[in-house]
């Protein structure tokens, strides 16, 4: 039996700023529970090509596919490395806000 | 410290239009990405998880306190307020926007700074001891080979497009402390038995995802002879070079291949056939470069110090510091001060904007203006007087960085792992954090005694962990962080690679087996001051595994 689809959305980065965006329905979002999600294997072809339009169009770098769970509604992503990513920043506080936090630990 | 003659300057300008030239025309669309990518590659940019990265060299891990305080400056004007400093003795930027890259390095070049051949399939930044210029049992001060190597190497037009990236490592001293072995050619100053100074050149050590300990290539080269042989050493490598499989395409695996012996054969045959004249440095340049590493006049002091002595007694935070974080310098009355970057609960190698500036003060005041970045991601200030080290200790106290940990449990080197990198599998610093709020107490740090724990996030093993006397490197399970486990790593001139103890420990279990491991090793050692990697090196395995997986 042929596996089920699992449901994706497009991501990328920003060309200017880096940063994680999602292809949404008006365009690219930082905001991954406004992306759009494929639920079968021809809206993600679609998917695809309006993420490689964003290329194109000098928008974003590098769209490719992430796979999201639809358990709380909004999307999701299944890996954590793409969590990470979709959250936009490291996982503990950093630069001067570690220093912060590290003090009030001691 | 080295200095930028007319050319370099001019050059580094030009690069910086030229780049700036480059940014506006992928903002437009002239260029597309594939097209950009190299290039922007080529000047220290890569793009990861969250955002752009500006990986900037810092030749041998040597600045002083204006390019500190611009680096400071690039922090605050243009990331986040914080920069991390890496293994290879650099500094990355973690969040700069493409737009602002051609200001930044705008900046850098005002202070003689660059971000060229930190990434890229090139002889990247070279790096060397800490304690240049310090160390007493230092043969000569290995910056002034380091720098000819910079001069040599950088932009080399042959050596631009390698098969892969390429490290160098210098030392002085016959106590490693760059991790000579574990490079793609290392070299150490000698002397041979007539009292001439030389070089012995180690090749084929590397990391990543085939680990190895580099080979004697020759045990003396000439001094005049230094960049001819390495033109020939790279040459051989190059023409080997296998761009069909970037994995086997580093210097390491066409060592281990071809076998040392022909590796060296076909080495001193291209150096033989080479106009070593063309390639050599002339004297006097050797002469005026060595007059920038000349040391500091440092006025005689005597070697004890009564206001050394006084401020230990009385701050035993300064003196379970200066005992731990000082080594000794060969001029009588003063040592190298390691500010350690590593405290505990803090990002390993992350220094923020006013922490720089403050290294920055007191190197000017109190250091002859002069920092040093190390491979353990820890900065030094290598000429302070003992009359002046209390000082030292509150200024840094005042920004938080007096942790006394250096080469203890907690003074962890990390990668940036999955918190930054694309490439990364795991995150290492939350890790690194773990285990350092488990052994916070600078008394239970003392009582362990040496111990290196080296955290890579990947197989590329960014944070050295097979050579951690306790190594992690974090992997990806069916997408759940695991953590693999190595023991009896050493980066040092008794170099080893560590033995994996079995399977891999969720992300929660780290810190607790790090513990067990740690206790298990209290218990085994002989007298408490056998260290960890000589306890490991006397038992073996076995013990240690057994004290990790018996109710695993």
């Amino acid at each position: 039996m042929a596996k089920a689809f699992a449901p994706i959305v497009i991501t990328a980065n920003d060309l200017v700023e880096g940063d994680s965006v999602f292809l949404g329905p008006e365009g690219w979002t930082r905001d991954i529970r406004m992306a759009r999600v494929a639920r079968t294997a021809e809206e993600a072809t679609a998917l695809d090509a309006s993420g490689a339009q964003g290329e194109t169009q000098n928008l974003v770098v590098g769209p490719y596919r992430v796979e999201v769970s639809l358990e709380t509604g909004a999307p999701v992503p299944v890996l954590r490395r793409e969590q990470i990513r979709a959250s936009g920043v490291p996982t503990i506080p950093v630069g001067p806000a570690a220093i912060e936090a590290a003090r009030e630990a001691a | 410290m080295y200095r930028y003659d007319e050319f370099d300057h001019r050059f580094v300008q030009e690069r910086v239009a030229e780049f700036r030239s480059q940014v506006t025309r992928r903002l437009d669309g002239s260029l597309n990405e594939n097209e950009f990518k190299p290039l922007r590659l080529m000047n220290g940019l890569y793009l990861q998880l969250h955002a752009y990265m500006l990986r900037v060299a810092i030749p041998y891990g040597t600045l002083d306190s204006a390019r500190m305080r611009m680096l400071a400056h690039i922090a605050e004007k243009w990331d986040r307020g914080y920069g991390h400093f890496t293994t290879r003795q650099n500094i990355q930027f973690n969040w700069p926007k493409l737009s602002d890259v051609p200001d930044i390095l705008d900046a850098l070049a005002s202070v003689e700074m660059h971000a060229i051949q930190t990434s890229g399939n090139c002889i990247r930044n070279t790096t060397s001891d800490p304690y240049a210029g310090v160390a007493a049992d230092e043969v000569e001060d290995p910056r002034i080979t380091a720098e000819l190597i910079r001069q040599w190497s950088s932009l080399h037009p042959e050596f631009t497009f390698l098969g892969r990236k390429f490290k160098i490592a210098v030392t002085g001293s016959a106590e490693d402390r760059t991790a000579l072995k574990v490079h793609d050619i290392g070299i150490q100053i000698v002397r041979n038995t007539a009292g001439e100074t030389g070089y012995r050149v180690l090749v084929g050590g590397g990391l990543g995802r085939t680990p190895m300990i580099a080979k004697e290539l020759r045990a003396f080269l000439p001094r005049e002879d230094l960049l001819p042989y390495l033109e020939a050493a790279l040459r051989v490598y190059n023409l080997h070079g296998r761009r069909d499989n970037k994995y086997k395409a580093r210097i390491k695996i066409l060592v281990h291949e071809i076998g040392i012996e022909e590796y060296a054969r076909q080495v001193e045959a291209e150096f033989a056939a080479l106009d070593r004249d063309a390639i050599a440095a002339p004297v006097e340049e050797v002469a005026r470069i060595a007059a920038y590493f000349a040391p500091p006049k440092l006025a005689a002091r005597p070697a004890e110090s009564t206001a050394f002595e006084r401020a230990r007694q009385v701050d035993p935070g300064f003196a379970a510091w200066a005992s731990q974080n000082t080594f000794p310098h060969r001029v009588p009355g003063y040592v190298a001060a390691t500010i350690s970057l590593k405290p505990i609960g803090g990002a390993p190698g992350d220094a923020t904007a006013e922490q720089m500036r403050a290294m920055a003060d007191l190197a000017e005041k109190y250091s002859r203006d002069e920092l040093r970045v190390t491979h353990e991601q820890n900065v030094v200030l290598p000429h302070v007087a003992l009359d002046d080290l209390h000082s030292v200790y509150r200024g840094l106290a005042g920004v938080g960085l007096d942790a006394p940990n250096k080469g203890l449990v907690t003074d962890i080197v990390a990668c940036p792992g999955l918190d930054y990198c694309a490439l990364a599998t795991a995150r290492s610093i939350p890790v690194a954090q773990n285990i350092a709020r488990r052994f916070g107490s600078t008394a239970r740090q003392k009582e362990i005694g040496p111990l290196s724990i080296k955290i890579s996030g990947c197989i590329n093993a960014c944070g050295h962990h097979h050579v951690g006397h306790i190594g992690i490197l974090g992997l990806d399970k069916a997408g759940v962080e695991s953590y693999q486990i190595t023991l009896g790593g050493d980066a040092t001139e008794t170099a080893a690679l560590g033995d994996r103890t079995g399977p891999g420990f969720g992300y929660d279990e780290v810190a607790d087996v790090i513990e067990k491991l740690v206790d298990r090793y209290i218990e085994l050692r002989e007298v408490p001051q056998e260290t960890f990697l000589q306890t490991y090196r006397r038992v073996g395995m076995e013990p240690f595994k057994e004290a990790i997986y018996a109710t695993h």
